[in-house]
């Protein structure tokens, strides 16, 4: 038995004899074998033990490269095994939550209470609802564009020759020559090297945000920035800083305590940016562009400002707040403005500095991803432009009619104006008791808040004057529009009390 | 051969000062062509609504303005302005030939449908032989090989060329030399093949500004030349977007009424009848009970996503999504999960991993689960498998999301997309999401669904609320209006009360068959030039019946050769190409787009293009039965009806 099993074995056995003596050969014909063979060798012999816990290591290293990199969460320690028919069951329980909650009576009201305007808009509008023409405080339409004729005659020319839309992204035969031209016209106008042109002005910003914030990179935002630039910071991802609301001490405060802490942590010299807005679109301030230029060149950030509100009403010929305070344009690395505000068109841009704008032409993702704007909206665009050139006195009267406005609603009770007194859009609110008495944070009941402007609101609009919940934006010279806002705030006020 | 960008020679299609042309009617067509554009004036006189003296100056702009799209008398052998075949008496075209290519030939139809006896076409991926996956690799090794080697040298010895990605005077570069890498070492080496200039209508045939580069595409000089090329590139899958036609002089009509800007946000002021109508019309095309609109495409997916789902829900999304879903997505704060392209098997197992173990860590069911997916995903071609979806929907009970950007006005025997073409209730989708900028030519995208959901979508979403931001669809619905019109005649029960009544419509929009026969024209072009392609031994991705035909060139050397190649055809072609990031690394394709505009003999040059370029290239490795290209042209209509 024995000998018949050794005889039977006897070729296998010569066999592995044979492959273990060629593999030690071939191993010690490497280069520097006989140095690791040396080294298991002495290390066995000092301390069997080791050399198991070697192997223990090789293997666990093994298993570690050859694991998936992705996340598994079916390995992971929080994952419940079920068997087929637990899964069925718990599929059957689910009850999923409806895709949207419907909308609160107020939220109704709200939506219901939205003016929809028949015919073209323009400074005296007529509401669908009733018929009637109203003044329109509410409208983006700060240069008087909206129906302008040469504006429409230059549309209806570019849309025989050009068709309506552009049918492709810029990058794939969607860039066409007028593009081109409004890109040059705003970059002209303006002052800077080059332009670039989104098709729609709320993701301009929180495009060009991300293509130069990455991880990392450190963010100096103002507090309350509009919400296009709170998103475009989110998904950037950077390290944010926030500072108070239109304090440039507080900003540089901030910028000096971010340096600090790089010496301290002896980090590398990441990007950093300072982000905020020309004429801030919640409340009309307007930041101080001379001394914000000042701290950024001192402490060496990049400066993203967007002027969505400011390009087209302020300064002479309406270039916003570089030619109010006549810093060049180039001093602000990135600036964004609105082509639909300003420029009564559609989309947005980005103006700086060559290397700037070409970088977005490739990273801006709403740039890249989407279709470029109908050819027709950039000669508008152009044409505005040429309108704004020429036409320094509608900026004037702007102004007048700020004023104006201002000045009847300055003595209206109950209210308090905010923002910059030059600045286009005025808000107010709603001086509260709390304020004058309590020196702690007085607790605010938005809602009800927000319920009485909206009711302002209506009333004004029964009144035949269209405005805004807590804001008015003005062109037309009508201090009886005015008045009306006045009326209307004082009589509601007055109920609520 | 020349590879290399044309130099700037002159034009093979000279532009003349039209005015004289215009007196000189020589040949038939020209005649035929004067006539067209003397109607087209009486019917622009004769509208009663037009005030009198911007008709004629419109009159006068579209003589002048037309310089670069009127036939060309000099050249009587033009292929691209002038008919093959001059159209006899019986036929009219209303359209310029450059823009919308005259077919009269009724075999050249096809009805875009899903047969539902047959099983649905999975994405099938064919793969080349190896060694062309060899030679791509090593082809992207050299090109990051080359590109470090001259970072590494040009930061040393041409500092000034790399001060923006290097520290300076206390700033950090403006963007790290990892991150720019891919646009300056390997896009900037055909840069002459992205962002080419047009100008004029991007229709059947375009005309491309020329230009060269003197400095490796550092600067693009133009030289005022112009060269026609034809088109089969943009996204006009129907030819809306034309300068002249009944829908074109709707959008003159609404510019003239309502200017070009809206001045506002929806819920500012900035809304207006129009706005109102083009929603009512949306709905009523889609049989949904509600639309928006918003000013444009991928805004509507960026920021509506976020009003959808929120902390404590999921979504899954497919991996080969748009940009502008994934913004959405990342800005919704939801959980994310990816699934398989397409593939339904992948989602039902990912679907019972997630409902089984609820949120991470803590269990608990999720409020809610939102899938979201393409209808015609615009790299791959590919269709979503919509009756499955619809079947995982009702046993998972998730929420289902379709961008229809591509898919709206291509698909469909009406035209409204893969709930058409599959002939799936649109109810039983959740949320159809889709754009104008494609099918229907104008710019913009709406969102349609149940009411409830489109009212909190008006409140609660992030553009339409925010001042400032997004005025929203200025005037251009006026101009979505038009083209919707026309498709919504398709099942010819467009209700006349929906339009505004200002709306004159010729006839034929009217009553919808213009539009049917543009959806017909549209799916015969995409079948025949999809199966050709197969018979001419390349590969191709995609669903046989997809407006989008992915050509799979993969070595990213011959991406850019192609594009100059077949541009530099007797009968310039433009086409795009795309390679990574916008698709995986190895698989660098040409994308093909076929219109309505196109005849059959635009498709058969194509093909043509692309059997000589495709030999030269060495790009056919499909492993379909091969026919002659002369076989291909002459069997069209069989190949067509055969997928």
């Amino acid at each position: 038995m024995d000998s018949s099993t050794s005889v039977a074995l006897e070729p296998l056995l010569s066999f592995l004899t044979f492959s273990f003596s060629k593999l030690e050969s071939g191993f010690y014909r490497i280069p520097g074998s006989a140095v690791v063979a040396r080294y298991v060798k002495s290390s066995h012999q000092n301390d069997p033990g080791r050399t198991i816990l070697e192997l223990i290591l090789v293997i666990f290293a093994i298993r570690t490269l050859l694991q998936s990199r992705t996340r598994t969460d079916r390995s992971g320690k929080h994952f419940i095994k079920f068997s087929e028919k637990e899964i069925d069951e718990l599929v059957d329980e689910w009850v999923p939550e409806p895709l949207v909650q419907p909308l609160s009576e107020w939220e109704q009201k709200d939506l219901s209470s939205v003016p929809i305007i028949a015919g073209p808009n323009g400074p005296k509008p007529k509401l669908l609802a009733t018929g009637k023409i109203v003044t329109n405080l509410a409208s983006f339409n700060f240069a008087g564009l909206a129906g302008n004729e040469k504006v429409k005659e230059r549309a209806l020319e570019t849309l025989q020759k050009y068709g309506l839309g552009s049918c492709g992204p810029p990058g794939f035969y969607g860039t066409i020559d007028v593009h081109l031209d409004l890109e040059r016209d705003i970059a002209e106008f303006l002052g800077t090297e080059a332009s670039i042109l989104y098709s729609q002005g709320f993701s301009t910003i929180s495009s060009v945000i991300p293509a130069f914030c990455k991880r990392g990179d450190i963010i100096v935002a103002d507090r309350s920035v509009n919400f296009a630039i709170q998103k475009g910071i989110l998904i950037s991802r950077s390290t944010v800083r926030w500072f108070d609301h239109n304090d440039l001490k507080s900003l540089e405060d901030t910028l000096i305590s971010v340096e600090k802490e790089r010496k301290k942590r002896k980090g590398p010299l990441t990007r950093r940016f300072i982000i905020t807005e020309g004429i801030f679109e919640r409340d009309g301030e307007m930041v101080d562009l001379p001394k914000l230029v000042e701290l950024k060149l001192k402490y060496k950030y990049r400066l993203i400002m967007d002027e969505s509100i400011s390009f087209g009403t302020m300064g002479r010929t309406g270039r916003g707040l570089t030619e109010l305070y006549n810093v060049p344009a180039s001093q602000i690395d990135m600036l964004v403005g609105s082509v639909a505000n300003g420029l009564c068109s559609a989309g947005g841009f980005c103006a700086g500095s060559a290397i700037v704008v070409d970088h977005q032409r490739i990273n801006g993702t709403s740039f890249v991803f989407s279709a470029s704007m109908p050819a027709l909206l950039a000669t508008s665009g152009s044409e505005a432009i040429t309108f704004l050139r020429n036409n320094p006195s509608v900026l004037l009267n702007l102004q007048d009619n700020i004023r104006a406005i201002r000045a009847v609603l300055e003595k209206t009770e109950g209210i308090t104006l905010l923002g910059h007194r030059a600045s286009p859009i005025i808000h107010f609110c709603l001086r509260t008791q709390q304020q004058s008495f309590s020196v702690t944070q007085p607790t605010y009941d938005y809602e009800a808040e927000e319920r009485i402007l909206q009711d302002i609101v209506d009333d004004s609009i029964a009144n035949r004057r269209a405005a805004n919940a807590g804001e008015t934006f003005t062109w037309t010279r009508d201090e009886k529009a005015a008045g009306v806002v006045k009326a209307s705030v004082t009589r509601i006020l007055s109920k609520r009390r | 051969m020349t590879l290399n960008p044309p130099s700037p020679s002159p034009s093979i299609f000279k532009e003349k000062e039209s005015l004289s042309q215009l007196l000189s009617i020589t040949t038939a067509v020209s005649y035929l062509s004067a006539i067209q554009r003397a109607e087209f004036r009486a019917r622009t006189r004769d509208n009663p609504h037009a005030s009198p003296t911007p008709a004629l100056s419109l009159s006068s702009s579209i003589t002048i303005s037309s310089e670069d799209t009127v036939l060309n008398e000099d050249d009587e052998n033009n292929y691209l302005t002038n008919p093959h075949t001059p159209p006899t008496s019986e036929q009219v075209f209303t359209t310029l030939h450059a823009e919308f290519g005259h077919c009269a030939n009724e075999a050249y139809r096809c009805v875009s449908k899903h047969d539902y006896t047959k099983p649905f076409q999975e994405h099938t991926i064919e793969e080349p032989p190896y060694y062309i996956h060899l030679a791509t690799y090593i082809s992207f090794l050299i090109l990051h090989m080359l590109g470090h080697l001259r970072d590494f040298f040009g930061k040393r010895f041409i500092k000034s060329h790399f001060t923006h990605l290097m520290p300076h005077n206390g700033y950090a570069p403006l963007n790290s030399d990892f991150d720019s890498f891919f646009p300056r070492r390997l896009k900037r080496r055909m840069d002459d093949c992205y962002g080419q200039p047009i100008t004029g209508v991007p229709g059947r045939t375009v005309l491309i500004l020329d230009r060269y580069s003197p400095d490796y595409n550092h600067t693009q000089i133009y030289t005022g030349g112009k060269t026609r090329a034809l088109n089969i590139s943009s996204y006009n899958y129907l030819a809306f977007s034309q300068g002249r036609g009944s829908w074109a002089d709707a959008v003159v009509e609404s510019i003239r009424r309502y200017g070009v800007s809206s001045c506002g946000t929806r819920l500012e002021s900035g809304s207006n009848d129009l706005h109102v109508s083009a929603e009512a019309l949306i709905a009523h095309f889609l049989g949904t009970e509600d639309a928006l609109v918003c000013s444009m495409g991928f805004a509507t997916n960026s920021t509506f996503i976020p009003g959808l789902a929120g902390k404590g829900s999921l979504i899954i999304s497919d991996e080969l999504n748009h940009t502008s879903m994934r913004v959405g997505i990342r800005q919704s704060g939801a959980e994310i999960r990816i699934f398989k392209h397409n593939d339904m098997s992948s989602l039902e197992s990912l679907l019972r991993e997630v409902i089984s173990q609820g949120q991470p860590k803590t269990h608990r069911a999720w409020k809610k689960i939102l899938v979201i997916v393409e209808g015609l995903y615009s790299m791959e071609g590919t269709l979503v498998n919509l009756p499955r979806i619809v079947e995982l929907k009702q046993k998972y009970k998730f929420y289902l999301y379709i961008d229809e950007a591509h898919s709206i006005g291509s698909l469909g025997s009406r035209g409204r997309g893969v709930t058409d073409y599959f002939n799936v209730p649109p109810d039983s989708i959740d949320v159809l999401m889709g754009t104008f900028s494609k099918g229907f030519g104008a710019a913009g995208g709406y969102i349609a669904g149940s009411k409830p959901l489109i009212d909190a979508l008006r409140l609660r979403s992030h553009s339409v609320p925010q001042p400032t931001k997004s005025t929203l669809s200025p005037s251009l619905d006026s101009s979505i209006i038009v083209p919707n019109e026309s498709a919504e005649e398709l099942s010819g029960m467009a209700p006349a009360s929906m339009l505004p009544t200002w709306i004159n419509l010729c006839p034929s929009l009217a009553d919808g068959s213009e539009a049917r026969v543009r959806m017909r024209r549209l799916a015969f072009n995409c079948r025949y030039l999809h199966a050709g392609l197969k018979k001419l031994g390349f590969i191709v991705y995609g669903h046989a019946s997809s407006p989008i035909v992915p050509l799979l060139i993969f070595n990213p050397g011959k991406l850019p050769v192609f594009v100059r190649m077949m541009r530099a055809r007797p009968i310039p072609i433009v086409v795009v190409v795309v390679t990574y990031p916008a698709t995986s690394f190895e698989t660098g394709r040409v994308r093909l787009c076929p219109s309505a505009s196109h005849t059959k003999e635009d498709i058969d040059i194509v093909l043509r293009a692309c059997d000589e370029v495709g030999g030269i290239l060495d790009m056919k490795h499909g492993s379909c039965e091969r026919w002659g290209i002369d076989e291909v042209c002459e069997r069209a209509v069989e190949l067509a009806h055969s997928v």
